[in-house]
């Protein structure tokens, strides 16, 4: 009793000692500005953050937004490509939502954090040359964030300095610039980051990551001002210009895309990889290398995302998400990705330089027609399932899986059904037929474990056709969450040839110097592919060899929103799929195809209000609202 | 829990003790709550967008169509709400808020009318007399021998090009040129005399994969004006089974 008698006591003591500065303690689990920053590994290791968040379009980025590596990170490997006309996924039919592909909040988290460094950059007791270091990488940095505000939202509030809360939230209000003024500013980011940074190569930011993502951001830029009158948006923020460049603007972005790409194209310091392969078998191996481990490339890897450990915030998912059923190794859930027809046949063929090759599958050459089997078509017969690939750019078979081809040193069964010797056709019902004592299936092999396409089972199996082979590891798939390592090239050298070719053939009046060099990178790429036959400079050709090059990149959803061609494209659009189909009216047994709308799709519309995302929260920040949100 | 003891509570028991804290979140709960008392969304708008000169509805899209923007009142940022218009030119929300709104049909198939404010109670009607940009006349939608056969008169409001003409198909009756499973459709870029007749073919042996022979499909005509944002005019669905 007595001692809690002096507990009250002391009780009432307390709020005398609340004037004195005994409570006024920093909090343990905190840092200030000045420890973090005074010690030169507090920076670094700040920096390291800021790098993390860096919005680089790599494995980890999905719909939901960036770094999508967190504990059984459960998206269903729904990929960006997935919304384009490069791939479906194997069992959801989504498209493009308004709550897809934002990135707003975390743009803002970043900017914030990189702004505080920025201004402790004087401050720092460091050497100079670390100093301009830094100037050089946090402008990238900020360059790169307000480059992924702008081509998701136009133009942004442009916010440089660590803004400080001081009672008054209307103070930090800050209105949106407009989307010229924000591309200006990007680029003027990039400039400081260029003038700012060394040479040296790695896995951080050098002068030439910063002049690669000049020319990927000046070309979204002048795309916007060239096409935005392909699809014209109307109200408050097209008025005020926060949305929508002038046409007359597309000029000196395409300029600036141009000086920024040849800089790095006359620096002598890259170069494609292993450029001249002797034969298409070459060229098809050396592709799919430079993507299964860009570390060998470093005459073309320019700016490469590691993913060095295995485990939750550090590997990725694409081999569990996407490689093909038979290879699963136990993993549930694989072969969602299934790159479409389309894609397919995008690739040249060898001997008709500089068109598509469209996968021809009956005697009339209708390559229109997309009504499934019809017994009274003739259809081209193929001993083997490969054969109907023959000649086609060897870049095909090293970023899909075709129909039978090897994979891991097992042959990727991916089968439709058949046709019985009496014309009855089966395709996509599970049956069986014995035919000369030899038993057939629908999708080539008995069990749900031997093939890899068009069962609806566990949704494991691809319905276009093809599998997924680019980025692919060659090892066995780890079967858990986040296993995978492999590295990202987030800019390389043959985009920004690409850039460079689309920026010269699209700007008004090139110089003859200028599109001799163009038509030079457009070629050079290709041959790289194993072409031998060169091609001239069109928009049509730099197009097509982009998308083949580039494809599954994460490019070609911006592509179709920065030239306009999104609702053009995707009107009521079904994305098609080959179907091979083992045709037992002949003897032995042989392949035939039928073009064929993705199977339980949907057609998909692009709203043309989707070339902008909608700004969340404007009842609080007060900002003006994209149209139609 | 010491400084209980030191308010000097004595518990007869555990549960007492427990029931001391229930009553004592349960008091502050119910002085939280206090129901609020503002009117449910009661009011509603509805109405049909007009042809100023012929009297008749204006054909829509439902889909990627001409919307109603309502600004509400009374809040500023306000998200504008958007009312999607049926394929036969009505409208209505009937889960508005009363208040008074700024209304305005936007990005339409029909020359650009002024935003009004309207205070919206219960049962607001309102239409819209309007100028569409083109009007789709004299149609004949039919089935000759095995091919669908549509013939049609444009009439246009606006000295600008047509960009496109088109017949579409689609099991459900708001069919249009977003919303179509089949489509025969004819670029002309021109701007189009009243006399002139125009054809269009579609032929349902060629769309076997969604065009089932026996079943019941809706098909439409439309043109499109080439003005930003607009969208296209039809007239209504004819129901034919192939």
């Amino acid at each position: 009793m007595k001692f809690k008698k002096l507990y009250i006591f002391l009780l009432f003591l307390l709020p005398a000692a609340g004037c004195n500065d005994v409570l006024d303690l920093e909090p343990l689990d905190k840092i200030t500005q000045e420890d973090l920053f005074g010690d030169p590994e507090g920076t670094k290791l700040y920096m390291a953050n800021l790098y993390r968040q860096l919005p680089i379009e790599d494995f980890t980025f999905f719909r939901q937004g960036f770094n999508q590596n967190g504990p059984g990170p459960n998206n269903g490997g729904f990929a960006p490509a997935m919304v384009t006309d490069e791939a479906v996924h194997s069992e959801f039919g989504d498209f493009l939502g308004d709550g897809d592909f934002n990135w707003w909040e975390a743009g803002y988290k970043l900017i914030r954090d990189v702004n505080l460094l920025i201004e402790a950059i004087p401050s720092l007791d460091i050497l100079q040359e670390e100093k301009d270091a830094y100037i050089g990488e946090t402008a990238f940095i900020r360059a790169y964030a307000y480059f992924a505000l702008a081509k998701r939202y136009g133009g942004v509030p442009i916010i440089t300095t660590q803004q400080q809360f001081e009672g008054d939230p209307e103070a930090l209000k800050v209105p949106r610039s407009t989307e010229e003024e924000t591309w200006d500013f990007v680029l003027a980011e990039c400039d400081i980051a260029i003038e700012n940074l060394g040479t040296q190569k790695g896995r951080r930011a050098s002068k030439w990551a910063a002049y690669a993502l000049k020319s990927r951001a000046a070309l979204h830029a002048a795309s916007v001002a060239k096409f935005g009158n392909r699809a014209p948006l109307s109200g408050d923020a097209v008025d005020q210009r926060l949305v929508g460049l002038d046409p007359s603007l597309a000029g000196k972005y395409y300029e600036a895309s141009i000086a920024a790409s040849e800089a790095i194209m006359s620096s002598g310091e890259f170069g494609l990889y292993k450029p001249t392969p002797e034969s298409p078998e070459e060229a098809a191996e050396n592709y799919r290398q430079l993507f299964e481990d860009p570390n060998i490339a470093s005459e073309e890897a320019i700016f490469i995302k590691g993913h060095a450990l295995p485990g939750d915030h550090q590997g990725h998912n694409y081999d569990i998400w996407f490689q093909p059923a038979q290879v699963a190794n136990g993993w549930p859930h694989p072969g969602r990705m299934n790159p479409t027809l389309e894609l397919v046949d995008l690739y040249e063929s060898y001997d008709q330089p500089g068109e598509i090759a469209p996968i021809v599958t009956t005697a009339d050459g209708d390559i229109h027609n997309y009504n499934g089997f019809n017994a009274s078509r003739t259809y081209l017969r193929f001993e083997h399932p490969a054969d109907i690939f023959e000649g086609k750019d060897a870049r095909l078979r090293a970023t899909a899986i075709l129909p039978s081809s090897t994979w891991k040193g097992i042959p990727i069964i991916i089968q439709a059904g058949f046709i019985k010797p009496d014309g009855t056709p089966v395709i996509r019902t599970n049956d069986q037929v014995t035919v000369n004592g030899t038993t057939y299936y629908t999708f080539g092999a008995e069990n749900t474990s031997q093939y890899s396409g068009f069962d609806t089972y566990g949704g494991n199996n691809t319905r276009t056709g093809f599998s997924f082979k680019k980025f692919m590891s060659t090892d066995p798939i780890v079967p858990g969450w986040n296993q995978s390592t492999s590295d990202f090239m987030d800019f390389r050298y043959a985009e920004i040839l690409l850039n460079y070719a689309e920026a010269v053939i699209e700007s008004s009046s090139p110089s003859g110097e200028a599109v001799a060099k163009a038509e030079k990178a457009l070629n050079d790429i290709r041959t790289r592919a194993g072409h031998t036959v060169a091609i001239p400079l069109t928009i049509e050709n730099v197009q097509r060899e982009r998308r083949v090059e580039l494809a599954f990149e994460n490019k070609r959803l911006w592509d179709l929103i920065r030239r306009r061609e999104y609702h053009t494209e995707f009107n009521s659009r079904m994305r098609r799929s080959l179907m091979p189909l083992l045709d037992l009216r002949t003897t032995p047994a042989s392949y035939i195809f039928v073009r064929a709308s993705v199977p339980n799709t949907n057609p998909h519309t692009f709203q043309p209000k989707s070339y902008y995302r909608p700004i969340p929260g404007i009842g609080g920040n007060g900002l003006v609202q994209n149209p139609q949100y | 829990m010491a400084w209980f003891k030191t308010l000097n509570i004595n518990y007869a028991s555990k549960d007492m003790k427990k029931i001391f804290f229930i009553t004592l979140s349960l008091a502050g709960l119910l002085s939280a709550c206090e129901l609020d008392n503002y009117p449910g969304p009661t009011a509603s708008l509805s109405g049909t967008i007009i042809d100023d000169e012929t009297g008749e509805p204006v054909q829509q899209d439902i889909i990627r169509g001409t919307v109603i923007e309502l600004t509400e009142h009374g809040y500023d940022p306000v998200q504008p709400q958007y009312l999607i218009i049926k394929n036969d030119g009505s409208y209505e929300n009937s889960r508005l808020f009363a208040n008074t709104y700024t209304v305005q049909p936007v990005r339409g198939n029909f020359i650009a009318v002024e935003p009004q404010e309207v205070a919206i109670k219960e049962n607001t009607k309102l239409d819209f007399h309007v100028i569409p940009y083109i009007r789709v006349k004299d149609v004949s939608i039919e089935k000759a021998g095995t091919i669908i056969k549509a013939t049609f008169r444009l009439e246009q409001t606006v000295p600008n090009n047509i960009v496109k003409i088109g017949l579409y198909a689609h099991p459900d009756p708001h069919v249009g040129e977003p919303m179509a499973i089949a489509r025969t459709e004819q670029e002309l870029h021109r701007p189009v005399s009243d006399d002139e007749l125009f054809t269009l073919e579609l032929d349902p042996a060629a769309h076997t994969e969604f065009l089932k022979q026996g079943n019941t499909y809706f098909f439409r005509v439309g043109a499109l004006i080439d003005v930003g944002e607009a969208k296209f005019n039809y007239e209504a669905a004819v129901a034919i089974a192939i």
